[in-house]
């Protein structure tokens, strides 16, 4: 099934929250932007997260079983919004679907998505970690890769790197 | 000497103390089963039938630091592994001694500028005898610094040792 179609669907089934499809930027050649790469997006409301996956989790003619990724990206580039991105994969029909939320740096907060997919879990973690993200609902909010008293969030396009860790000078 | 030998039978050798002391830990260095990213893959490779670590001695890697003599640093280690780092080395027994396999072990390797939690050369947090170039070393490299490190043994003195030395 192809992204508006997937769209069609969810809104054909009542979710809220669906706030269109759209694409990665394409390339500029003539100002050397190149662009983003990537597949054709869903883009929804944070706020309705966990409703829509688990629509398209259970929808008869969707069936994502598969959480393949959640992440996040911080395109300082292109405003001040910080994206959650997730991708799922339907085992039966064998279409893809990559979902695209905006949050704003004021508010990185979004609910968990570890009650309709258990993959989310480390995930979430990681995505924690590295960009202050808050999954509200998480069952197990510690970091994963770095250390537990880790200060920063250091995939943010505003993260100043330490100077030392624990006496030990990062230099 | 030349008198006293004489007056041995044929099997009764005479040497120095250092000397077979020195003998003795340089062809028996044991190097503690650890491995931390591909350089690991290199000290496998060190240690299987082609190069054959076991021509020196070294091949029987421990699995605790209790047993080990050596301590090859294969790979990258960022600052949440530095801790354990520091605790096996200090688990090892006397004579210990530490190899910094790589560029990574040695000075932070490919992660110098832009790695976070990469420590820049695990000589920050345990002593370094041997650094050994590369990314990874060949295996050739490997066996040259156990090499360097058996001829810096031969020359440590072990009965008059210096006072400043553990």
């Amino acid at each position: 099934m192809e992204l508006q179609a997937i769209h069609d669907t969810l809104k054909a089934a009542g979710v809220a929250g669906l706030l269109g499809c759209d694409e990665p930027r394409p390339a500029n050649k003539k100002e050397k932007d190149p662009g983003r790469a990537g597949m054709p997006f869903l883009l929804v409301d944070p706020a309705e997260i966990v409703p829509l996956l688990t629509a398209c989790r259970d929808e008869s003619r969707l069936q994502f079983d598969l959480l393949i990724d959640l992440t996040a990206s911080d395109p300082a580039a292109d405003g001040d919004d910080l994206w959650v991105l997730i991708q799922l994969l339907s085992l039966k029909y064998r279409h893809r679907l990559a979902i695209k939320a905006h949050l704003p740096k004021s508010a990185l907060s979004i609910a968990s998505a570890t009650a309709v997919y258990r993959a989310a879990n480390w995930h979430e973690r990681e995505c924690s970690e590295m960009f202050g993200i808050t999954f509200e609902g998480h069952p197990d909010p510690r970091k994963i890769l770095l250390p537990d008293d880790w200060a920063g969030f250091p995939l943010r396009k505003d993260y100043e790197f330490p100077t030392e860790y624990h006496g030990i000078s990062c230099e | 000497m030349g008198l006293l030998e004489e007056s041995l039978d044929d099997n009764v050798l005479t040497t120095k103390v250092d000397w077979l002391l020195n003998w003795a830990r340089l062809n028996s260095i044991w190097p503690m089963t650890f491995g931390l990213a591909c350089c690991a893959i290199e000290m496998m490779a060190v240690g299987a039938a082609h190069h054959d670590l076991d021509r020196f001695g070294a091949g029987a890697f421990r699995a605790s630091p209790r047993q080990a003599d050596l301590m090859i640093v294969a790979g990258t280690v960022n600052f949440k592994m530095g801790e354990r780092v520091k605790r096996l080395y200090d688990q090892m027994p006397f004579p210990k001694y530490v190899i910094a396999m790589g560029a990574c072990a040695t000075g932070g390797g490919p992660y110098f500028k832009y790695g976070y939690t990469v420590m820049k050369g695990v000589d920050r947090i345990i002593p370094v005898d041997v650094y050994i170039a590369g990314c990874p070393p060949r295996p050739e490299a490997l066996l040259e610094g156990l090499m360097k490190l058996q001829e810096k043994i031969k020359r440590t003195p072990v009965i008059r040792r210096p006072a400043h030395t553990l």
